[in-house]
Protein backbone atom coordinates (compact mmCIF):
# COMPACT_ATOMS: atom_id res chain seq x y z
CA UNK A 1 0.00 0.00 0.00
CA UNK A 2 2.60 2.63 0.69
CA UNK A 3 4.96 3.08 -2.04
CA UNK A 4 8.19 4.05 0.47
CA UNK A 5 9.79 0.75 1.86
CA UNK A 6 8.46 -0.12 5.03
CA UNK A 7 11.97 -1.71 6.14
CA UNK A 8 13.46 0.87 6.29
CA UNK A 9 11.85 4.18 6.10
CA UNK A 10 14.23 6.74 8.38
CA UNK A 11 16.83 6.67 6.09
CA UNK A 12 14.48 7.71 3.28
CA UNK A 13 12.93 10.53 5.06
CA UNK A 14 16.25 11.53 6.79
CA UNK A 15 17.58 14.26 4.44
CA UNK A 16 13.95 16.04 5.12
CA UNK A 17 13.63 15.53 8.84
CA UNK A 18 17.33 16.64 9.17
CA UNK A 19 16.84 19.92 10.78
CA UNK A 20 14.28 18.50 13.57
CA UNK A 21 16.34 15.64 14.68
CA UNK A 22 19.77 16.18 16.64
CA UNK A 23 22.36 13.57 15.07
CA UNK A 24 22.27 10.47 16.50
CA UNK A 25 26.21 10.93 17.89
CA UNK A 26 25.13 14.41 19.57
CA UNK A 27 21.96 12.57 21.11
CA UNK A 28 24.21 9.45 22.39
CA UNK A 29 26.29 11.97 24.01
CA UNK A 30 23.67 13.79 25.82
CA UNK A 31 23.73 11.32 29.02
CA UNK A 32 27.03 11.15 29.58
CA UNK A 33 27.76 14.97 29.22
CA UNK A 34 25.15 15.95 31.62
CA UNK A 35 24.55 12.73 34.24
CA UNK A 36 25.19 14.74 37.32
CA UNK A 37 22.97 17.57 37.16
CA UNK A 38 19.99 16.40 35.28
CA UNK A 39 19.92 12.95 35.38
CA UNK A 40 16.21 11.36 35.62
CA UNK A 41 13.96 14.25 35.60
CA UNK A 42 15.55 16.85 33.30
CA UNK A 43 15.87 14.38 30.21
CA UNK A 44 12.24 13.69 30.85
CA UNK A 45 9.85 10.81 29.56
CA UNK A 46 11.58 10.55 26.30
CA UNK A 47 15.14 10.14 27.82
CA UNK A 48 14.37 7.80 30.18
CA UNK A 49 12.76 5.46 28.25
CA UNK A 50 15.23 5.67 25.59
CA UNK A 51 18.17 4.66 27.94
CA UNK A 52 17.46 0.78 27.43
CA UNK A 53 16.59 0.82 23.84
CA UNK A 54 18.91 3.21 21.81
CA UNK A 55 16.92 5.01 19.97
CA UNK A 56 19.61 6.20 17.80
CA UNK A 57 20.46 2.89 16.19
CA UNK A 58 18.36 2.56 13.57
CA UNK A 59 16.49 -1.14 14.34
CA UNK A 60 13.51 -0.60 12.85
CA UNK A 61 11.01 -2.75 14.75
CA UNK A 62 12.04 -2.50 18.09
CA UNK A 63 11.58 1.66 18.11
CA UNK A 64 8.08 1.04 16.88
CA UNK A 65 7.32 -0.78 19.49
CA UNK A 66 9.10 1.67 22.69
CA UNK A 67 7.81 4.66 20.29
CA UNK A 68 3.89 4.06 21.08
CA UNK A 69 4.96 2.97 24.57
CA UNK A 70 6.97 6.14 25.24
CA UNK A 71 4.22 8.23 23.66
CA UNK A 72 1.55 6.86 25.72
CA UNK A 73 3.49 7.16 28.80
CA UNK A 74 4.55 10.65 28.29
CA UNK A 75 0.83 11.01 28.10
CA UNK A 76 -0.40 9.46 30.86
CA UNK A 77 -0.05 9.73 33.83
CA UNK A 78 0.72 13.57 33.60
CA UNK A 79 4.46 14.35 34.95
CA UNK A 80 5.93 17.93 35.39
CA UNK A 81 8.90 18.09 34.16
CA UNK A 82 11.08 20.64 31.84
CA UNK A 83 10.85 19.53 28.85
CA UNK A 84 6.97 18.88 29.02
CA UNK A 85 6.71 22.42 30.46
CA UNK A 86 8.86 24.12 27.52
CA UNK A 87 6.57 22.31 25.17
CA UNK A 88 3.60 23.23 26.73
CA UNK A 89 4.66 26.72 26.71
CA UNK A 90 5.34 26.54 23.13
CA UNK A 91 2.46 25.04 22.10
CA UNK A 92 0.30 26.88 24.17
CA UNK A 93 1.67 29.73 21.98
CA UNK A 94 1.17 28.13 18.74
CA UNK A 95 -2.71 27.20 19.95
CA UNK A 96 -2.91 30.88 20.77
CA UNK A 97 -1.61 31.88 17.15
CA UNK A 98 -3.74 29.32 15.63
CA UNK A 99 -6.97 30.32 17.19
CA UNK A 100 -6.47 34.05 16.42
CA UNK A 101 -5.69 33.42 13.18
CA UNK A 102 -8.77 31.35 12.57
CA UNK A 103 -10.58 33.77 14.50
CA UNK A 104 -9.47 36.66 12.09
CA UNK A 105 -9.86 34.72 9.20
CA UNK A 106 -13.22 33.60 10.00
CA UNK A 107 -14.78 36.68 11.58
CA UNK A 108 -13.56 39.42 9.03
CA UNK A 109 -13.89 39.53 5.19
CA UNK A 110 -11.09 37.81 2.86
CA UNK A 111 -9.31 41.29 2.67
CA UNK A 112 -8.28 40.80 6.51
CA UNK A 113 -5.56 38.50 5.43
CA UNK A 114 -5.30 39.48 1.76
CA UNK A 115 -1.73 41.23 0.66
CA UNK A 116 -0.68 44.32 0.26
CA UNK A 117 -0.89 43.67 -3.49
CA UNK A 118 -4.26 42.08 -3.33
CA UNK A 119 -5.43 45.07 -1.96
CA UNK A 120 -4.15 47.33 -4.54
CA UNK A 121 -5.24 45.09 -7.41
CA UNK A 122 -8.97 44.86 -5.43
CA UNK A 123 -8.53 48.40 -5.42
CA UNK A 124 -8.39 49.36 -9.12
CA UNK A 125 -10.70 46.56 -9.87
CA UNK A 126 -13.37 48.57 -7.41
CA UNK A 127 -12.20 51.87 -9.23
CA UNK A 128 -12.76 50.44 -12.60
CA UNK A 129 -15.77 48.94 -11.20
CA UNK A 130 -16.93 52.15 -10.00
CA UNK A 131 -16.13 53.94 -13.93
CA UNK A 132 -17.89 52.00 -15.72
CA UNK A 133 -20.83 52.11 -13.29
CA UNK A 134 -20.38 56.04 -13.51
CA UNK A 135 -20.16 55.57 -17.45
CA UNK A 136 -23.44 53.61 -17.35
CA UNK A 137 -25.22 55.82 -15.11
CA UNK A 138 -24.69 58.82 -17.36
CA UNK A 139 -25.72 57.42 -20.27
CA UNK A 140 -28.36 55.70 -18.89
CA UNK A 141 -29.45 60.03 -17.70
CA UNK A 142 -28.76 61.12 -21.35
CA UNK A 143 -31.33 58.24 -22.40
CA UNK A 144 -33.49 59.60 -19.94
CA UNK A 145 -33.67 63.03 -20.58
CA UNK A 146 -33.83 62.31 -24.11
CA UNK A 147 -36.89 60.19 -23.46
CA UNK A 148 -38.49 62.89 -21.66
CA UNK A 149 -37.50 65.65 -24.24
CA UNK A 150 -38.84 63.60 -26.47
CA UNK A 151 -41.97 62.46 -24.91
CA UNK A 152 -42.42 66.44 -24.33
CA UNK A 153 -42.25 66.94 -27.76
CA UNK A 154 -44.90 63.92 -28.58
CA UNK A 155 -47.41 66.05 -25.97
CA UNK A 156 -46.99 69.23 -27.28
CA UNK A 157 -47.95 67.62 -30.98
CA UNK A 158 -50.67 66.00 -29.57
CA UNK A 159 -51.83 68.74 -28.47
CA UNK A 160 -51.41 70.92 -31.72
CA UNK A 161 -53.26 67.95 -33.18
CA UNK A 162 -56.16 68.09 -31.24
CA UNK A 163 -55.98 71.90 -31.59
CA UNK A 164 -55.70 71.59 -35.41
CA UNK A 165 -58.28 69.16 -35.65
CA UNK A 166 -60.56 71.68 -33.44
CA UNK A 167 -60.19 74.46 -35.61
CA UNK A 168 -60.81 71.85 -39.00
CA UNK A 169 -63.55 70.33 -37.50
CA UNK A 170 -65.36 74.18 -37.02
CA UNK A 171 -64.32 74.16 -40.68
CA UNK A 172 -65.96 71.35 -42.06
CA UNK A 173 -68.45 71.14 -39.80
CA UNK A 174 -68.34 68.17 -37.46
CA UNK A 175 -67.80 70.09 -34.45
CA UNK A 176 -70.53 72.64 -32.61
CA UNK A 177 -68.68 76.65 -32.60
CA UNK A 178 -69.72 78.94 -30.96
CA UNK A 179 -68.71 82.65 -31.01
CA UNK A 180 -69.47 86.59 -32.20
CA UNK A 181 -71.47 87.09 -35.12
CA UNK A 182 -74.48 87.83 -36.57
CA UNK A 183 -78.29 86.17 -37.43
CA UNK A 184 -79.93 87.14 -40.65
CA UNK A 185 -83.50 86.49 -40.86
CA UNK A 186 -84.78 86.28 -45.02
CA UNK A 187 -88.41 86.41 -44.72
CA UNK A 188 -90.19 85.44 -47.71
CA UNK A 189 -93.64 85.33 -47.68
CA UNK A 190 -94.09 85.40 -51.65
CA UNK A 191 -91.78 82.70 -52.02
CA UNK A 192 -89.83 84.89 -54.39
CA UNK A 193 -86.59 84.13 -52.49
CA UNK A 194 -84.27 81.28 -55.00
CA UNK A 195 -81.21 79.29 -54.12
CA UNK A 196 -79.04 81.66 -56.27
CA UNK A 197 -79.97 84.28 -53.97
CA UNK A 198 -79.25 82.77 -51.13
CA UNK A 199 -75.92 81.34 -52.12
CA UNK A 200 -74.98 84.68 -52.94
CA UNK A 201 -75.56 85.88 -49.37
CA UNK A 202 -73.30 82.77 -48.51
CA UNK A 203 -71.02 83.62 -50.40
CA UNK A 204 -71.08 87.51 -49.60
CA UNK A 205 -70.56 86.22 -45.58
CA UNK A 206 -67.77 84.37 -46.39
CA UNK A 207 -66.19 87.03 -48.58
CA UNK A 208 -66.58 89.32 -45.02
CA UNK A 209 -64.89 86.08 -43.25
CA UNK A 210 -67.59 84.08 -42.23
CA UNK A 211 -66.11 81.36 -40.25
CA UNK A 212 -68.92 78.80 -39.50
CA UNK A 213 -72.42 79.54 -40.94
CA UNK A 214 -75.96 77.44 -40.55
CA UNK A 215 -79.22 77.93 -41.64
CA UNK A 216 -82.21 76.69 -40.71
CA UNK A 217 -80.47 73.93 -38.58
CA UNK A 218 -78.43 72.43 -42.08
CA UNK A 219 -74.31 73.39 -41.74
CA UNK A 220 -72.95 75.30 -44.41
CA UNK A 221 -69.36 74.32 -45.10
CA UNK A 222 -67.03 74.39 -48.30
CA UNK A 223 -68.85 71.65 -50.10
CA UNK A 224 -72.13 73.00 -49.61
CA UNK A 225 -74.83 73.68 -52.68
CA UNK A 226 -77.95 75.13 -52.41
CA UNK A 227 -80.57 74.16 -55.28
CA UNK A 228 -84.02 75.53 -55.84
CA UNK A 229 -86.47 72.75 -54.22
CA UNK A 230 -89.23 71.71 -56.09
CA UNK A 231 -92.35 73.37 -54.85
CA UNK A 232 -91.16 75.58 -53.28
CA UNK A 233 -88.22 76.01 -50.62
CA UNK A 234 -84.22 75.38 -51.43
CA UNK A 235 -82.42 72.45 -50.88
CA UNK A 236 -79.68 72.91 -48.88
CA UNK A 237 -77.02 69.86 -48.75
CA UNK A 238 -80.07 67.70 -50.11
CA UNK A 239 -82.15 68.96 -46.89
CA UNK A 240 -85.41 70.78 -47.82
CA UNK A 241 -85.71 74.25 -45.95
CA UNK A 242 -88.35 77.12 -46.32
CA UNK A 243 -88.65 80.59 -45.75
CA UNK A 244 -87.94 81.85 -43.13
CA UNK A 245 -84.30 81.54 -43.78
CA UNK A 246 -82.17 82.38 -40.35
CA UNK A 247 -78.46 82.18 -41.25
CA UNK A 248 -76.06 81.87 -38.16
CA UNK A 249 -72.89 83.31 -39.07
CA UNK A 250 -69.92 83.43 -36.62
CA UNK A 251 -67.41 85.76 -37.20
CA UNK A 252 -66.91 89.52 -37.22
CA UNK A 253 -69.98 91.33 -36.84
CA UNK A 254 -68.83 94.84 -37.88
CA UNK A 255 -67.20 92.97 -41.46
CA UNK A 256 -70.51 90.75 -41.60
CA UNK A 257 -73.01 93.29 -41.26
CA UNK A 258 -71.90 96.16 -43.46
CA UNK A 259 -70.88 93.37 -46.29
CA UNK A 260 -74.96 92.08 -46.51
CA UNK A 261 -75.95 95.90 -46.14
CA UNK A 262 -73.97 97.81 -49.15
CA UNK A 263 -75.58 99.08 -51.30
CA UNK A 264 -76.66 97.26 -54.36
CA UNK A 265 -75.73 93.77 -51.85
CA UNK A 266 -77.45 90.66 -50.43
CA UNK A 267 -80.29 92.71 -48.46
CA UNK A 268 -80.70 95.36 -51.16
CA UNK A 269 -81.00 92.89 -53.98
CA UNK A 270 -83.11 90.15 -51.59
CA UNK A 271 -85.58 93.55 -50.73
CA UNK A 272 -85.79 94.17 -54.02
CA UNK A 273 -88.10 90.61 -54.29
CA UNK A 274 -90.09 91.80 -51.44
CA UNK A 275 -88.42 89.64 -49.17
CA UNK A 276 -88.33 91.51 -45.58
CA UNK A 277 -84.30 90.43 -44.46
CA UNK A 278 -83.07 92.07 -41.11
CA UNK A 279 -79.32 91.69 -39.70
CA UNK A 280 -78.79 91.60 -35.98
CA UNK A 281 -75.36 91.77 -34.47
CA UNK A 282 -74.99 88.58 -31.51
CA UNK A 283 -72.69 88.31 -28.51
CA UNK A 284 -72.99 85.02 -29.07
CA UNK A 285 -73.88 82.50 -31.89
CA UNK A 286 -74.59 79.23 -31.05
CA UNK A 287 -73.72 77.33 -34.27
CA UNK A 288 -74.29 73.28 -33.25
CA UNK A 289 -75.71 71.76 -36.83
CA UNK A 290 -72.99 69.02 -37.37
CA UNK A 291 -72.08 67.03 -40.78
CA UNK A 292 -70.66 63.85 -40.80
CA UNK A 293 -66.61 63.72 -41.23
CA UNK A 294 -66.48 61.98 -44.86
CA UNK A 295 -63.68 60.46 -46.24
CA UNK A 296 -62.66 61.80 -49.78
CA UNK A 297 -63.14 58.87 -52.08
CA UNK A 298 -59.77 60.14 -54.00
CA UNK A 299 -58.35 62.86 -52.19
CA UNK A 300 -54.80 62.19 -50.99
CA UNK A 301 -53.21 64.26 -48.58
CA UNK A 302 -49.83 64.67 -50.35
CA UNK A 303 -48.12 66.44 -47.38
CA UNK A 304 -46.20 64.17 -45.34
CA UNK B 1 0.21 15.31 28.89
CA UNK B 2 1.33 18.72 29.79
CA UNK B 3 2.64 19.88 26.23
CA UNK B 4 -1.17 18.89 25.15
CA UNK B 5 -3.03 20.69 28.05
CA UNK B 6 -0.53 24.00 27.21
CA UNK B 7 -1.81 23.36 23.49
CA UNK B 8 -5.35 23.58 24.84
CA UNK B 9 -4.88 26.53 27.16
CA UNK B 10 -3.60 28.20 24.46
CA UNK B 11 -6.59 27.25 21.96
CA UNK B 12 -8.71 27.80 24.75
CA UNK B 13 -7.11 31.71 25.21
CA UNK B 14 -7.06 32.76 21.79
CA UNK B 15 -10.62 32.09 20.98
CA UNK B 16 -11.62 33.75 24.35
CA UNK B 17 -9.59 36.72 24.73
CA UNK B 18 -9.67 37.39 21.04
CA UNK B 19 -7.12 39.79 20.34
CA UNK B 20 -6.56 42.35 17.83
CA UNK B 21 -3.91 41.07 15.84
CA UNK B 22 -1.00 44.42 15.17
CA UNK B 23 -1.65 44.96 11.43
CA UNK B 24 2.70 44.97 11.24
CA UNK B 25 1.90 40.95 12.54
CA UNK B 26 -0.80 40.15 10.42
CA UNK B 27 0.70 38.70 7.28
CA UNK B 28 3.10 36.86 9.09
CA UNK B 29 0.94 34.85 11.50
CA UNK B 30 -0.32 32.36 8.89
CA UNK B 31 2.89 30.94 8.06
CA UNK B 32 4.04 31.38 11.65
CA UNK B 33 1.37 28.92 12.64
CA UNK B 34 2.39 26.67 9.81
CA UNK B 35 6.07 27.04 10.87
CA UNK B 36 5.73 26.02 14.12
CA UNK B 37 2.82 23.20 13.44
CA UNK B 38 5.85 21.91 11.52
CA UNK B 39 8.19 22.04 14.24
CA UNK B 40 6.11 20.13 16.56
CA UNK B 41 5.20 17.71 14.37
CA UNK B 42 8.99 17.20 13.97
CA UNK B 43 8.84 16.89 17.62
CA UNK B 44 6.80 14.28 17.93
CA UNK B 45 8.14 12.11 15.24
CA UNK B 46 11.26 12.29 17.11
CA UNK B 47 9.48 11.50 20.76
CA UNK B 48 8.66 8.38 18.96
CA UNK B 49 12.01 7.46 17.90
CA UNK B 50 13.41 8.04 21.19
CA UNK B 51 15.60 11.40 20.17
CA UNK B 52 13.32 13.53 21.48
CA UNK B 53 15.26 16.85 22.74
CA UNK B 54 13.74 19.67 24.16
CA UNK B 55 16.20 22.27 23.70
CA UNK B 56 16.83 21.27 20.45
CA UNK B 57 12.86 21.06 19.78
CA UNK B 58 13.03 24.97 21.38
CA UNK B 59 15.47 25.99 19.29
CA UNK B 60 13.66 24.51 16.19
CA UNK B 61 10.40 25.63 16.96
CA UNK B 62 11.45 29.32 16.86
CA UNK B 63 14.08 29.41 14.39
CA UNK B 64 11.08 27.51 11.98
CA UNK B 65 8.90 30.25 13.01
CA UNK B 66 11.32 33.27 12.43
CA UNK B 67 13.08 32.09 9.26
CA UNK B 68 9.28 31.82 7.71
CA UNK B 69 8.41 35.08 9.21
CA UNK B 70 11.41 36.01 7.37
CA UNK B 71 10.87 34.89 4.36
CA UNK B 72 7.25 36.42 4.01
CA UNK B 73 9.28 39.79 4.80
CA UNK B 74 11.11 39.74 2.68
CA UNK B 75 9.38 38.22 -0.46
CA UNK B 76 7.14 41.21 0.55
CA UNK B 77 9.93 43.46 -0.24
CA UNK B 78 11.00 42.03 -2.91
CA UNK B 79 7.44 41.96 -4.30
CA UNK B 80 6.81 38.57 -4.33
CA UNK B 81 5.28 37.34 -0.85
CA UNK B 82 2.70 35.99 -2.45
CA UNK B 83 4.31 33.59 -4.20
CA UNK B 84 6.97 32.87 -1.78
CA UNK B 85 4.43 32.33 1.35
CA UNK B 86 3.29 29.54 -0.82
CA UNK B 87 6.19 28.34 -1.45
CA UNK B 88 6.58 27.92 2.49
CA UNK B 89 3.43 26.61 2.79
CA UNK B 90 4.32 23.78 -0.01
CA UNK B 91 7.53 22.86 1.33
CA UNK B 92 6.55 23.30 5.45
CA UNK B 93 3.40 20.92 4.33
CA UNK B 94 5.32 18.34 2.67
CA UNK B 95 7.48 18.33 5.81
CA UNK B 96 4.72 17.82 7.49
CA UNK B 97 3.15 15.34 5.72
CA UNK B 98 6.50 13.02 5.84
CA UNK B 99 6.97 13.53 9.60
CA UNK B 100 3.22 12.35 9.36
CA UNK B 101 4.35 9.30 7.78
CA UNK B 102 6.40 8.77 10.67
CA UNK B 103 4.13 9.28 13.48
CA UNK B 104 1.87 6.82 11.76
CA UNK B 105 4.45 3.90 11.28
CA UNK B 106 5.10 4.18 15.16
CA UNK B 107 1.79 4.56 16.55
CA UNK B 108 0.18 1.96 13.81
CA UNK B 109 2.83 -0.04 12.51
CA UNK B 110 1.92 0.68 8.83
Amino acid sequence: MDPKDPKDPRDRENPVDRGERPEPHFRRELPAEVPAEQAGADRGATAAESAPDPAASPAPHAPDESGRRRLLSSLWPPRVSRAQLIVAVLLAGLGFGLAIQVASTNDNSALRGARQEDLVRILDELDDRTQRLEDEKQRLEEQRTGLESSSNQAEEARKQTLEKERQLGVLAGTVAAEGPGITVTVEDKKGTVEADMLLDAVQELRAAGAEAIQVNGVRVVANTYLSDASGGGVSVDGNKIKAPYRFRVIGKPEDLAPALNIPGGVVQTLEKEQAVVSVQDEEKVVVDALRPAEEPDYARSSSR
Amino acid sequence: MIAVLGLIVGVVVGLLVRPEVPAVVEPYLPIAVVAALDAVFGGLRAMLDGIFDDKVFVVSFLSNVVVAALIVFLGDKLGVGAQLSTGVVVVLGIRIFSNAAAIRRHVFRA
